[in-house]
């Protein structure tokens, strides 16, 4: 990095701590501080939803994925605007009209304190160490690329978050939210074009787009019907279907996005707005990644994109041969590719698989000799595809641009989960148990100092994160053993009257366990877990509320 | 407990009826975007 892109890089940091600090005199109070005064605009909430969905290993990762994957992964989505709907008809009106702060104490209102508890306990387990996974994922990644340290680098990102989310409140993280997906959308627009511009003269984009799909890399729609296979259509219809219902639905860092608009209405167009934009987006951001891949057609990519596994790799005996071998193997790809691009006929389209199939296995063998050398037998160099081709062809300003937008995309999710985490922790805990009798200002101040404590923990936990990649995988599963489970309740609370508190807590237990049962002994993909944790949840906890009867005058509390 | 003082509700000025044109039209888009999508890889990938 030179001069001018540190200079882009800090004056970011800079400018997101001054916004912050800017909006925070307007949060003395807990309806500003957590919610807004329940006051922002359709469009500001709607950008910060998708800010928030929108980490920055999504942004690196998309592109790496798409890359090595192709588009597939964009069947994920499918589902989104279906939720979005479901969820614009029974869980906004619902929140809003009751005036919560949390989604966990609607639950106090419907069922009882322990499952309101229990419910928020989740949460804050499964978001404190993912948040903790979101700052360390991309500092992993920086810090190989920008040459910083993995300390400095989480704690830059963790603690810069940490800061203006204290002091600004939800206004300070809605509104750099906002400011962060202009530039993160800017940073994307600049990188493909830059991208684009590099191709070499005689091939176009659509010729590009051609070479990609003739290796399969642009399939969007995979019909099989398989459990095991992550990115299906169904897997994005069905399964993704009901993981965004309990992300966007239950979890306190999405629901608290919608909950600071103006009204019912306003709350709804900001959802659907993602249901509007999100498949085109992605779409967007795997194509980035898939020109990235017709870049390096003409242009030899790292053998290994991790600097730090490559540099240990050059130690080995077997490095050179395969190195050669790699470089031969890639200009005979080049070769195939021009030809391919110049003359669409089968001929060319079937040397060029070819040559990319060599090409392809010495890659493999690169990194399974990686896998040897170092014993990293989950080694996998995907998501340094997108920020090593960033760093090195990249030209000046630019390149401070996109890091700038990749730290944004961070710190724009960390910013609202660290939020979230503030709220609960003071409205479901140190209010409801501790001090139900405090003024307003204690309220807002214990919740700058949960904001505080929960930073440092994801700071913490980050850096256990980076030495640990399993905790990563952990973390995820943690996370979807309890979404489904999670959906599961608030289906009870909203749809099945019959319903009771004491089904609802043991539901949650019965669901909770049942997707443990169902990782353990079956190969079933984990976005299946959440309809599993989901239907089992609403199962038991409807049968065991029939077991429940009711105080003479008891009624169903009005939603 | 709700000691925090809370601004009441504003009025939702819209009626159903409205949003389920609007639920209708996000389904519609969803289609012809998954649509559109099979068309381009079909396109480049035939």
């Amino acid at each position: 990095m030179r001069h001018l892109d540190w200079a882009v890089v800090v004056a970011y940091l800079a400018y997101v701590i001054w916004d912050g600090i800017r909006l925070s005199k307007d949060s003395g109070d807990p309806e500003s501080f957590f919610l807004a005064n329940r006051s922002l605009p359709w469009w500001a909430v709607g950008l910060s939803v998708m800010a928030t969905q929108m980490s920055a290993i999504t942004l690196v990762g998309t592109t790496g994925q798409a890359y090595s994957d192709g588009m597939r992964f964009i069947q994920f989505y499918y589902g989104l605007p279906l939720a979005m709907i479901i969820l614009c008809v029974t869980v906004v009106p619902f929140f809003t009209r009751a005036r919560v702060f949390t989604a966990y104490e609607y639950l106090e209102k419907r069922f009882d304190a322990k499952t309101r508890s229990l419910t928020s306990f989740c949460f804050l387990m499964s978001r404190g160490l993912g948040v903790g996974v979101i700052i360390a994922a991309p500092s992993v990644v920086l810090s190989i690329v920008l040459g910083w340290s993995e300390l400095v680098t989480i704690f830059v990102i963790g603690l810069t978050t940490t800061f203006y989310t204290m002091f600004g409140g939800v206004r300070a993280v809605t509104w750099t939210d906002v400011k962060q997906m202009v530039l993160i959308f800017f940073g994307l627009f600049v990188c493909i074009f830059v991208i684009v511009s590099q191709f070499p003269p005689t091939v176009s984009i659509t010729d590009g787009l051609h070479l990609a799909g003739a290796l399969g890399k642009l399939e969007t729609i995979d019909t099989s019907f398989d459990l095991s296979e992550k990115y299906t259509i169904w897997t994005g219809m069905i399964a993704a279907t009901f993981l965004f219902l309990s992300y966007f639905g239950c979890d306190q860092s999405q629901v608290q996005r919608f909950l600071t608009a103006k009204s019912v209405g306003q709350g709804r167009t900001s959802l659907l707005m993602s249901a509007f934009l999100k498949i085109p987006m992605q779409f967007f951001i795997l194509l980035i990644g898939i020109f990235v891949f017709v870049f390096y057609q003409f242009v030899a990519p790292p053998m290994i994109f991790n600097a730090v596994e490559a540099n240990k790799l050059q130690q080995s005996a077997q490095y050179a041969p395969l190195q050669q071998k790699y470089d031969a193997a890639h200009a005979a790809r080049s070769q195939a590719a021009l030809a391919y691009a110049e003359n669409r006929d089968e001929q060319n389209r079937a040397a060029y698989v070819a040559a990319h199939t060599d090409f392809a296995k010495t890659r493999v063998e690169a990194t399974e000799l990686v896998k040897s050398t170092t014993g990293a037998t989950n080694f996998n160099d995907v998501n340094y595809i997108f920020p090593t081709f960033v760093v090195t062809y990249m030209p000046i300003g630019i390149l401070g641009l996109i890091i700038a937008a990749i730290m944004a995309a961070a710190m724009s999710s960390i910013s609202s989960e660290l939020n979230a985490l503030a709220t609960a922790s003071t409205i479901d805990f140190y209010r409801r148990f501790f001090r139900p009798e405090a003024t307003s200002a204690e309220f807002v101040r214990f919740g700058r100092f949960a904001t505080l404590v929960w930073g440092i923990f994801a700071c913490i936990v980050a850096t256990y994160a980076t030495n640990l990649g399993s905790l990563i995988e952990v973390v995820n599963k943690f996370g979807s053993f309890f979404y489904g489970s999670l959906l599961g309740v608030f289906v009870l609370a909203i749809g099945v009257r019959r319903a009771r508190g004491r089904g609802a807590f043991f539901g949650i237990m019965f669901g909770i366990a049942s997707v443990w049962i169902t990782s353990l002994y079956t190969n079933i993909e984990f976005l299946w877990f959440n309809v599993v944790g989901c239907v089992v949840t609403v199962v038991a906890g409807y049968l065991i509320s029939l077991t429940v009867t009711d105080e003479p005058g008891y009624e169903v509390p009005a939603n | 407990m709700d000691e925090i003082p809370k601004k009441p509700a504003p009025a939702d000025e819209l009626p159903d009826t409205w949003w389920y044109k609007v639920y209708a039209a996000v389904m519609v888009t969803t289609v012809v975007v998954i649509l559109a999508l099979w068309g381009f890889t079909n396109y480049f990938s035939g």
